[in-house]
């Protein structure tokens, strides 16, 4: 592996120059174990990235840093397990405070991660090049034409080719899909019997339209399986986390959230002075924990907004003056040519945001309840009827000209409810709500070509809708 | 089959014709008609409040499933999608005299048709199966649910759901679970008298008439089943039906089975299918009673978590219970739990030396379909049948 090009891809994400003969040798070791050759670090640094990604500022560069040090970091775990660090993992969608807690209250001793979100993100966001780990555990069951979600067919292959080791415990969450938990379970019956799991599970009972923070008994029931989750989780890896820990995250995650919720406002701007895949990525932290901690992408959040600010002040942004605007609430960063194919086309892709429920402050004192009413706040994760509120809030104050929907197609739960979703916030808002047939984490059967007429047209339907 | 078996089939089988029109007049007299899905719902505090309990489980018909598309993404699996199907389509009469639909929400597939029959204005009432079971935190929320349910029924029909009445209901469909149960053991003898594709239909047959009826008649064909001959080739490969669920009418796979020479001797279905090794409990609470035997002794569906290894444990003993020389899995298509345990159960099949194949379906049973899949079932029943020869 030539040094210098790794160097190159250090520089590129964000590190500082000072640091860069520091992790090098951690950083070849991680290619090497992710089966990531020369060409793939040369072709990630002269092609894909600087076509993918907004490098010119640095609070962008240190953002994808942040994501290169997990994933370094991920391939550590074998070391670190028998260092006799307890390893805790997750999946995702699931509320990061409590492995934050677990860190702050120990973090020498416990690592936590969702390995499979890392291994994903790092490989498909800077290589293109996950198809291979999706292949082996699709060899091994989880059939390609059942369309199974890539982030748990990479949770097995990780596992599969031991680049992870069996955790202490996965705890794993299945308030969206049921995929998740069962892939654990998938693992343990049929590849590793120490894959020690534990599964957080919450019923999809509640009537279209529900507010589901509003409904006590619910989150009552939501903060009782947080706390039997996490019990189990300190009692298997022997940390014992105070309650005020977990509240300590929580107000952390709620200062970022809010710092979130700047950027977001700073995007409607004309022109937009950041495109949506870069702020998408800044917010990673929020809802998926960082072994490496919350700070360092909070750090370069702040830096993303002096930067931003600078660019308004200048008057410049990635998109021309009046350009339409499209809200996507999950924006597909591992598929970061889909948005910048609407940019071509003079069209934005910009997230939602936080909703302003998401910044008020929470109604309970007790840290379970206040988890589980930040989760039932979660304008992805209720019922499709609060969802769709939720999604035109933020159409109607950010002024959005539509909304596009889509490459869930592998989320039986995220994904199903789309067209459905589409109904009702047409029937709402007036506003043209588009539906692309896609996955948010692997290319393989939704290419940019494939892709392209269909992403053409939806921005001629925009811009001429702009035009009046 | 002898005449008189095939006379109480036929009965039983006409008075599933008869259904909807029976219900139609049942709900002129005042009745109320109650839909449900899934496994989850007792049947019991449905007839127990006087209503008259709809299961919605059809399937097999591709067309159902091409009309949800509107509603739903085409990576549900299709016995999902046309449960709503049939009813944009207009293709279900009982759907619109329903007065409530009982929606089991266990999964992701069955709480987006939840979902759906609430944006359509049908009059959806969910029921939360949390699949973490083994939790006492669980079964709690799940006999909570229950509670609300026989809260709501007694509101919709103005009938009290008394222990008497509750506990009678329950005697009376574990007459129902054990008659069936009787006549689907038959099957264990060398050359059974009913083949698996009748007892399917008869298991489905069971949902649509009152159980007391259905009891009696169904004991009936038992008699004259146990007097009868065995009515498969001597030689005829023993089958297990393995997968989420055979709806009602959808018979190509046991059908196809069958005509190729093999007889289906036991199912292992989480739907679509009366569980009639698990009788519920006559003595104590009633609700306890459900609570305890629908959700935490019968077999776990594939969502429940942890499951796979006790279902196979559970096929490995129903291999072995009913001398079985192949299993085939039967799966819908994007259904994304059972495509992962099929790998589990195939895994320990091999262990066995029990040959399983694995079928799946999108309720696309065209000609073209149908040709490809009748050669895969008649060289799997062949292979088993050449094994047979050949001895173990």
């Amino acid at each position: 592996m030539n040094r210098d090009v790794c160097a190159e891809f250090l520089r590129f994400t964000g590190f500082e120059e000072s640091e860069i003969p520091g992790f090098l040798p951690d950083f070849i070791e991680a290619c090497r174990a992710l089966n990531l050759s020369e060409a793939d670090v040369r072709f990630s640094v002269e092609t894909w990235i600087p076509s993918q990604f907004d490098t010119e500022l640095e609070g962008v560069r240190r953002g994808l840093g942040c994501i290169v040090r997990e994933a370094v970091d991920l391939t550590r775990t074998p070391r670190y397990k028998k260092q006799g660090v307890k390893l805790v993992y997750g999946i995702l969608p699931a509320m990061s405070v409590y492995y934050y807690a677990l860190k702050r209250t120990a973090p020498d001793r416990v690592y936590v991660a969702f390995p499979d979100l890392f291994l994903v993100a790092f490989l498909q966001m800077f290589f293109h090049r996950l198809n291979p780990t999706l292949e082996i555990a699709e060899a091994a069951g989880m059939s390609y034409g059942c369309r199974h979600c890539a982030l748990n067919k990479a949770r097995f292959t990780a596992r599969r080719l031991g680049i992870i080791p069996s955790p202490d415990i996965s705890w794993i969450w299945g308030f969206v899909c049921d995929e998740g938990p069962k892939t654990d379970e998938f693992i343990q019956e049929c590849f590793d019997s120490d894959w020690r799991n534990y599964s957080t599970r919450l019923p999809h009972d509640q009537p279209l339209g529900t507010q589901e923070d509003e409904v006590d008994e619910r989150v009552e029931y939501l903060a009782l399986q947080m706390r039997d989750g996490f019990e189990q989780v300190q009692r298997v890896v022997g940390i014992s986390v105070p309650e005020e820990k977990i509240a300590e995250a929580f107000e952390i995650r709620q200062r970022f959230v809010e710092k979130m919720g700047e950027l977001r406002d700073l995007l409607t701007v004309d022109p937009p002075p950041l495109g949506g895949v870069e702020a998408f990525i800044l917010g990673m932290p929020r809802d998926m924990p960082f072994n490496t901690g919350l700070e360092p992408m909070a750090e370069a959040l702040e830096q993303t907004l002096k930067d931003v600010r600078g660019r308004v002040a200048a008057g410049r942004g990635v998109l021309p003056r009046q350009a339409p605007v499209l809200m996507y609430e999950i924006i597909p960063y591992c598929q970061p040519w889909l948005v910048k194919m609407f940019m071509e086309n003079g069209v934005g892709v910009m997230p939602g945001g936080p909703t302003q429920k998401q910044l008020q402050p929470p109604r309970f004192e007790d840290p379970y309840m206040v988890a589980a009413e930040a989760w039932l706040k979660g304008s992805v994760t209720v019922n499709a009827g609060y969802k769709a509120d939720q999604i035109c809030e933020r159409l109607l104050r950010y002024k959005f000209d539509g909304l596009l929907l889509g490459f869930l197609d592998f989320d039986r739960w995220l994904g199903s409810d789309n067209r459905l979703i589409a109904r009702m916030v047409e029937e709402r808002t007036g506003l043209p709500v588009f539906y692309v047939e896609g996955d948010f984490w692997e290319d393989r059967d939704y290419s940019p070509e494939s892709l392209r007429t269909r992403v053409e047209s939806i921005c001629e339907i925009l811009k001429m809708r702009k035009a009046g | 089959m002898t005449a008189k078996a095939a006379k109480s089939m036929e009965v039983i089988q006409g008075r599933v014709k008869t259904f909807p029109e029976r219900v139609r007049r049942e709900k002129r007299g005042g009745r109320k008609i109650v839909g449900m899905t899934g496994r989850f719902v007792p049947e019991e505090l449905v007839r127990a409040s006087g209503a008259i309990p709809y299961l919605l489980c059809r399937g097999g018909d591709p067309e159902p499933v091409e009309a949800s598309l509107p509603y739903m993404h085409r990576f549900l699996n299709p016995f999902v999608r046309a449960q709503l199907g049939y009813h944009l389509l207009g293709m279900d009469p009982v759907v619109p005299m329903l007065d409530l639909i009982v929606a089991q929400c266990d999964d992701c597939h069955a709480s987006r048709l939840a979902d759906l029959m609430e944006y359509l204005r049908l009059p959806a009432f969910r029921i939360g199966i949390p699949p973490d079971w083994q939790k006492e935190l669980s079964v709690r929320y799940y006999a909570k649910g229950l509670a609300r349910l026989k809260g709501r029924l007694e509101e919709l029909t103005g009938r009290r759901v008394t222990e008497a009445g509750l506990r009678a209901s329950i005697e009376s469909l574990n007459r129902v679970r054990t008659v069936l149960q009787e006549i689907g053991d038959l099957r264990k003898k060398e050359n059974p008298p009913i083949g698996g594709l009748d007892f399917l239909r008869l298991n489905h047959a069971s949902f649509y008439e009152e159980p007391d009826l259905f009891a009696a008649e169904a004991a009936s064909l038992l008699e004259a089943l146990e007097e009868g001959p065995g009515l498969f080739a001597p030689d005829a490969p023993r089958v297990l039906l393995a997968g989420r669920v055979v709806a009602v009418g959808d018979y190509a796979v046991p059908r196809l089975i069958e005509e190729s020479g093999g007889v289906i001797v036991a199912e292992v279905l989480d739907e679509g299918v009366r569980h009639c090794a698990w009788k519920v409990d006559e003595g104590g609470d009633p609700m306890d009673a459900l609570v305890e035997t629908y959700f935490l002794r019968r077999l776990p569906p594939s969502i429940f978590q942890p499951s796979w290894g006790i279902r196979v444990r559970h096929l490995k003993e129903s291999v072995l219970g009913n001398r079985v020389d192949g299993i085939v899995w039967y799966q819908l298509a994007f259904d994304e739990v059972y495509d992962m345990e099929y790998a589990a159960v195939a895994r320990a099949m091999s262990e066995m030396q029990v040959p399983i194949l694995k079928v799946e379906s999108s309720y696309e049973y065209a000609r073209e379909s149908t040709g490809p899949l009748a050669t895969r079932l008649e060289s799997f029943v062949e292979s088993l049948r050449a094994k047979r020869r050949v001895g173990p």
